[in-house]
């Protein structure tokens, strides 16, 4: 374990840091149980690049794994989900949101639902009160072409 | 005249505002599942395509050089991520090594996560070994470029900014297509 830590030191001289992307953690460094918690969180909220619709939460995948490691050593350093989440964002764009946000196309997904439900319930008021004005008919009077039905009432009458 | 009688009846008997609402609907739903037909679900277009390329320095685990990508500006990078557990990278692996060979004044290098030295110097050995190849054991560097899965390769002009990427198995011809990108 101790050799491939020092292992891992000597090849990785500098790799691309949290810091130059979005800024120092501007929250409280997490630990125990708080920190996991937090962890499956966020992971939650981040799609799995590999997988179709998964989150990073519930994903298999290595790259999901990695991802998700580096969510926990964010938190722990003290980044906020919002950095985080951004700093994810800044690399694979706005797909790896799984929560799309309000903004540009992006917010027809909300609106859209929203909105068509609010038109569907102003079309079934508005015909519920059509029907509730309109008189109601008299039903018109039954004509009778079926000569087997002539013959039955021809039969009621006359008993 | 039975036949246009019906068609009559059938025009006289239509409730416009539904049939237009209807057609309104379905076509937007087409347009929607056939603008999709072309293009693969596992694509994504990166957000790092015309920005600086994150900068990383690790040790060649073939060479035992460090390459620090920010010491190469002036000549145009190729950074290929793979794995030798990935099956498409056996694939392109030999077009990678005899365009290297070609190119000398491209400097490529290979970027591998989730391995180990031994697997990754055994497949140099067997299958050709012409530029620094870095491990990058946690895959942080696989996620400051936003690489989804194995193989993925970006394009970096000569000011280090990263012009193209590409995923999936290359090609001489996308990688010169691309190429041309960082060149220009």
């Amino acid at each position: 374990m101790i050799a491939t830590f020092f292992l891992l030191a000597l090849l990785q001289i500098k790799v691309p840091d949290a810091a130059a992307i979005v800024g120092q953690p501007e929250g409280v460094p997490l630990s125990g149980q708080q920190l996991e918690r937090r962890t499956m969180a966020i992971s939650a909220e981040l799609r799995c690049p590999v997988c179709q619709g998964l989150a990073i939460g519930d994903s298999p995948s290595i790259m999901a794994a990695n991802m998700k490691a580096q969510v926990r050593e964010l938190l722990e350093r003290g980044y906020t989900e919002e950095q985080i989440l951004s700093y994810f964002e800044k690399s694979y764009g706005q797909f790896v949101l799984l929560k799309p946000k309000f903004q540009g196309v992006n917010a027809l997904v909300w609106i859209l639902p929203i909105a068509v439900l609010a038109i569907g319930f102003v079309l079934v008021v508005s015909k519920a009160k059509k029907l509730e004005a309109a008189p109601v008919a008299a039903a018109p009077e039954e004509q009778v072409d079926d000569p087997y039905l002539a013959r039955v009432r021809e039969m009621v009458e006359k008993s | 005249m039975a036949a246009a009688e019906f068609v009559v009846r059938l025009i006289r008997g239509v409730n416009w505002t539904v049939l237009v609402t209807g057609i309104i609907i379905v076509a937007t739903v087409v347009f929607v599942l056939v603008a999709g037909l072309g293009k693969d679900p596992q694509h994504i277009d990166s957000p790092l395509v015309g920005k600086p390329a994150p900068p990383f320095a690790l040790k060649a685990v073939n060479t035992g050089e460090t390459i620090d990508l920010e010491s190469l500006r002036g000549k145009p990078v190729i950074v290929n991520f793979w794995a030798t557990w990935c099956g498409p990278c056996y694939l392109e692996h030999p077009t990678l090594v005899a365009n290297a060979r070609q190119l000398p004044d491209v400097q490529f290098i290979g970027v591998v996560f989730n391995d180990t030295e031994d697997k990754i110097n055994r497949f140099l050995a067997e299958r050709g070994n012409a530029y620094p190849t870095l491990l990058d054991a946690n895959g942080k560097t696989a996620i400051a470029y936003g690489v989804g899965g194995v193989p993925e390769t970006y394009f970096i002009n000569a000011a280090g900014t990263i012009v193209a990427k590409f995923e999936g198995p290359m090609s001489t011809e996308i990688l010169q297509e691309n190429l041309a990108k960082a060149l220009r």
